[in-house]
């Protein structure tokens, strides 16, 4: 089980001159739950568009599962099997919750390919376990648009799910939420590791301790630390890098 | 099969064909040609709900695939035309390129004007109808994979369709020898089924068209129905979400848009069987433009809505337009619907009857005394 899912080496770009990502390397192995720590503008959610071909990185490169992906297109990259959730939430708002995750169930990308009317059974049934697992087995029917915000968020959290993608992309999957949504977001995410590997971006201390084994400081685009929790915390360079203040929070 | 009967979408469809189908016992042949020409135009409403309602796609320019697929068939009819036999030669050639020929050229397809020796091949009516349909199919194509392949999208799509229109528009009515200009193609001879010939005045000629829409309408709304249509409309409401799941989505917006300009041109091409001429006119924006209003109305996001909105609105204008005084006033009309539409009901009519059919659909659920509660 220490295969390694997600390998970045020496991963930067350079936005004329500022580079927001510098020279990042980092191995999350199979089935594990990275957490992205980091202050505002350290170049999380920028990491994330670099692993996802959503930014073409300028430096270094990005191994999933040991493929090289490096600055290949979105969709190319999402079919070698990294699946990614917004810092917004976003899913399709015309359509209903099921239609979101059928879409989701993308194993066939092609046109041709989904000429077809119906899922077949298996995907069915996997597509009524993902309902109940992220309780919106009531809402299947209801158009996503208007979902709460939470539940929106669990819909995504579904999709990614459904996706099978194995690497799983997460920038701040609270934000917003109230505690008790928080706390049924950490319920889901504890069930994702382990079957699929996680990096997820993350403010909320309490929830990190929640859901984390290691995590990976970020500082102005650069590795600052990495380690558990309790190394983390108690970090120097971490507490500086937090303004000095409190440390983190 | 159950769900799909129990749904009073499949009812919609089935009693919208059997009224058109059901049109030649109470009108004459006179009336019917008007109307299997509105059907061509509800096709094509039909077809701008497919990219604007399922895709998300507005197209201005849809005039282009109706005018290529008008075009090709006229070229067809043309040739096959009395007069085109009258100009001394073994072979058709249109009237109009003698006129234009340049002093001593061989009356001959081949050189009798620069490029004529395109007609060619539409001394074949076949030729016609197949590059009717797939001709602005594959450039659809091509066009879509640049456009959305270079991720572009809303209001600048409209625009280069607007624009390539209007250039396809100069062009034609500049190579007058070539497409008789401004006068564009007339004087056509009848498409030949099985012996059997297209009289434009004739209810078989009417229940061609009926029967093709009621096709199109049907293979459509069943091409939305696939998991394709369904990863369309989410690539519609959102593009980077269906990238980040591994879609090629200018692949599926390229296919979508292929297809209805393929339905386009159809529409094109039954028009000219049914109007007898092709001309430049339907490659103006306000023709495109129509369209949309059509759509708009009916229901964008109802392909049979878009198609029901055309066919009345063309309907209501051939009225006001018996009336004189009305003529002037009905751009104002129809603009003032668009607008009252596009504010009160941006879903058009199709949108209002499915409202007032989910309203039905749950009413039955209420217990007598909750009705009796819900009416005071
Ligand atoms: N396309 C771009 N061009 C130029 N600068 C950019 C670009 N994208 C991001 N940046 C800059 O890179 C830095 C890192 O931004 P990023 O969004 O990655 O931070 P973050 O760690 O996700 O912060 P937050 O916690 O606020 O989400 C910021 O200063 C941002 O302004
Ligand atoms: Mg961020």
């Amino acid at each position: 089980m220490s295969a390694v899912a997600l390998e970045l080496d020496g991963l930067a770009v350079d936005f004329s001159g500022f580079r927001a990502v510098d020279g990042v390397s980092m191995a999350v192995a199979h089935g594990e739950l990275r957490v992205l720590l980091g202050a505002n503008g350290a170049g999380k959610t920028t990491l994330m568009d670099l692993i996802s071909g959503k930014t073409k990185s300028t430096e270094g490169r990005v191994y999933v599962h040991g493929r090289d992906v490096t600055n290949q297109r979105e969709h190319k990259i999402a079919r070698a099997g990294v699946g990614r959730k917004f810092q917004i939430p976003s899913v399709f708002s015309g359509l209903t919750v099921r239609q979101n995750l059928e879409v989701a169930q993308s194993g066939q990308p092609g046109v041709f390919a989904n000429l077809k009317m119906r899922l077949d059974t298996e995907a069915q049934e996997r597509l009524d376990e993902t309902l109940d697992l992220i309780g919106l087995t009531e809402e299947a029917e209801t158009e996503a648009g208007v979902l709460s915000h939470g539940q929106t968020q669990w819909l995504e959290l579904g999709m990614l799910m459904i996706q099978n993608a194995s690497v799983i992309l997460l920038d701040e999957p609270t934000a917003g939420m109230t505690a008790g949504e928080t706390a049924k977001t950490a319920e889901i995410i504890n069930r994702l590791k382990g079957k699929h590997t996680l990096l997820v971006v993350e403010h909320d201390m309490a929830f990190v301790r929640d859901i984390a084994e290691r995590i990976t400081v970020l500082h102005l685009g650069k590795v600052l630390a990495e380690g558990n929790v309790a190394f983390i915390e108690n970090h120097p360079d971490v507490k500086a890098a937090y303004l000095g203040k409190q440390g983190i929070s | 099969m159950k769900t799909l009967f129990s749904s009073y979408r499949v009812w919609a469809y089935l009693a919208f064909a059997i009224v058109i189908l059901a049109l030649p016992l109470i009108g004459d042949e006179f009336w019917l040609n008007r109307v299997a020409k509105y059907l061509c135009y509800g096709m094509l409403g039909a077809a701008v709900a497919l990219t604007w309602g399922y895709a998300g796609i507005l197209n201005l320019g849809q005039g282009l695939f109706f005018g290529i697929g008008a075009y090709a068939m006229a070229m067809s009819l043309k040739l096959k035309s009395y007069t085109s036999m009258q100009q001394g030669s073994e072979t058709p050639v249109p009237d109009f390129m003698l006129w234009n020929a340049e002093p001593g050229a061989p009356t001959d397809l081949c050189c009798i004007t620069p490029g004529s020796w395109l007609w060619i091949p539409f001394q074949s009516q076949w030729v016609g109808l197949i590059v009717a349909v797939v001709l602005p199919a594959v450039f659809a194509y091509i066009m879509g994979r640049i456009i959305f392949g270079q991720r572009i999208s809303g209001v600048f799509v409209s625009i280069i369709t607007l624009a390539l229109v209007l250039l396809t528009r100069l062009i034609v009515t500049d190579a007058q020898p070539l497409t008789n200009g401004f006068n564009g193609l007339t004087d056509l001879g009848w498409f030949t089924v099985f012996g059997v010939e297209l009289d434009p005045y004739s209810k078989v000629t009417y229940m061609v068209v009926a029967v093709a829409l009621i096709i199109v309408l049907a293979l459509t709304r069943l091409l939305v129905a696939t998991r394709a249509g369904t990863i369309l409309q989410a690539t519609r409401d959102s593009d980077t979400r269906a990238l980040y799941l591994g879609y090629d989505v200018p692949a599926y917006q390229s296919f979508f848009f292929a297809v209805s300009a393929g339905i386009s041109g159809l529409a094109g091409m039954l028009y000219v069987i049914v109007a007898e001429f092709a001309s430049p006119s339907f490659l103006e924006l306000s023709f495109s433009v129509t369209m949309v209003v059509w759509a708009a109305v009916g229901g964008r996001g109802s392909i049979l809505g878009a198609c029901i909105g055309a066919i009345l609105i063309n309907m209501l204008e051939a009225r006001v337009s018996e009336t004189e005084s009305l003529v002037e006033a009905w751009k104002l009309i129809i603009g003032f619907v668009f607008v009252i539409v596009v504010i009160y009901l941006p879903k058009g009519l199709s949108g209002l009857a499915h409202d007032l059919m989910s309203k039905l659909q749950s009413a039955p659920k209420l217990s007598p005394v909750q009705k009796e509660e819900a009416h005071q």
